[in-house]
């Protein structure tokens, strides 16, 4: 699943670490899910939005660009 | 999602995930196995312990085999430092076990007398150090390999 998480999370000064660290997770599991190699529970969608201060619609959803 | 399994499972969602496939398809290759061990038994006699071993070492080496190569155990490994630190740790590690194993088994069990016990309790232990040696290697190499595509 394509999503936003790496360009928020650069454009906040974060590192995956970071990231992870303060939601509870891998630095692991980061990467994939930045690299759209693994789709996250929604919870784990919200804990990731609330930290980049973004909304789920701006981290996640696919807009079509024609 | 509550189950009496999750003592089992890691606290991080994919490696959760990623864990239960394993213990899945684990499951699903001894069921098919034990088939066709029952089917098995109709022509040939086997063995109860023989069965019952093979039974666990099947799906004992499958979930460890498919988590030492799947990469998930060194999350944070994606540096050349931190591969070489954490590989020396494994090195010490192993050593360690294979200090303590000896002490404690001279100290308790009893010291060899004869040759042939000393080479049989030197095998095992420089088998085991072995085993134990490459698999954390091979998990180590593969999630340094996987960490390293995700930066």
């Amino acid at each position: 699943m394509k999503n936003n998480v790496k360009i928020t999370r650069i454009k906040a000064s974060i590192t995956q670490e970071q990231l992870a660290r303060k939601i509870g997770v891998t630095r692991q599991t980061i990467g994939l899910i930045e690299k759209g190699e693994y789709n996250p529970s929604l919870q784990l969608c919200v804990a990731i939005a609330k930290e980049l201060n973004k909304t789920l619609d701006e981290l996640f959803w696919e807009v079509d660009t024609k | 999602m509550k189950s009496w399994i999750s003592f089992l499972l890691p606290n991080d969602e994919y490696k959760e995930k990623k864990m239960l496939y394993f213990f899945s398809e684990g499951a699903i290759i001894l069921l098919l196995s034990l088939i066709v061990m029952i089917i098995c038994n109709k022509y040939f006699n086997l063995d109860v312990e023989t069965v019952l071993l093979a039974a666990l070492a099947i799906f004992l080496f499958y979930v460890s085999g498919r988590y030492i190569v799947s990469g998930i155990e060194y999350t944070d490994i994606s540096t050349e430092r931190a591969y070489r630190k954490e590989l020396r740790v494994i090195f010490i590690r192993t050593i360690r076990f294979v200090v303590i194993f000896m002490a404690l088994y001279l100290i308790f069990i009893n010291v060899p007398t004869r040759l042939d016990k000393w080479f049989e309790i030197l095998g095992l232990l420089i088998s085991i150090s072995v085993v134990w040696f490459l698999s954390s290697y091979i998990s180590l190499k593969r999630s340094y390999k996987k960490n390293k595509e995700l930066l």
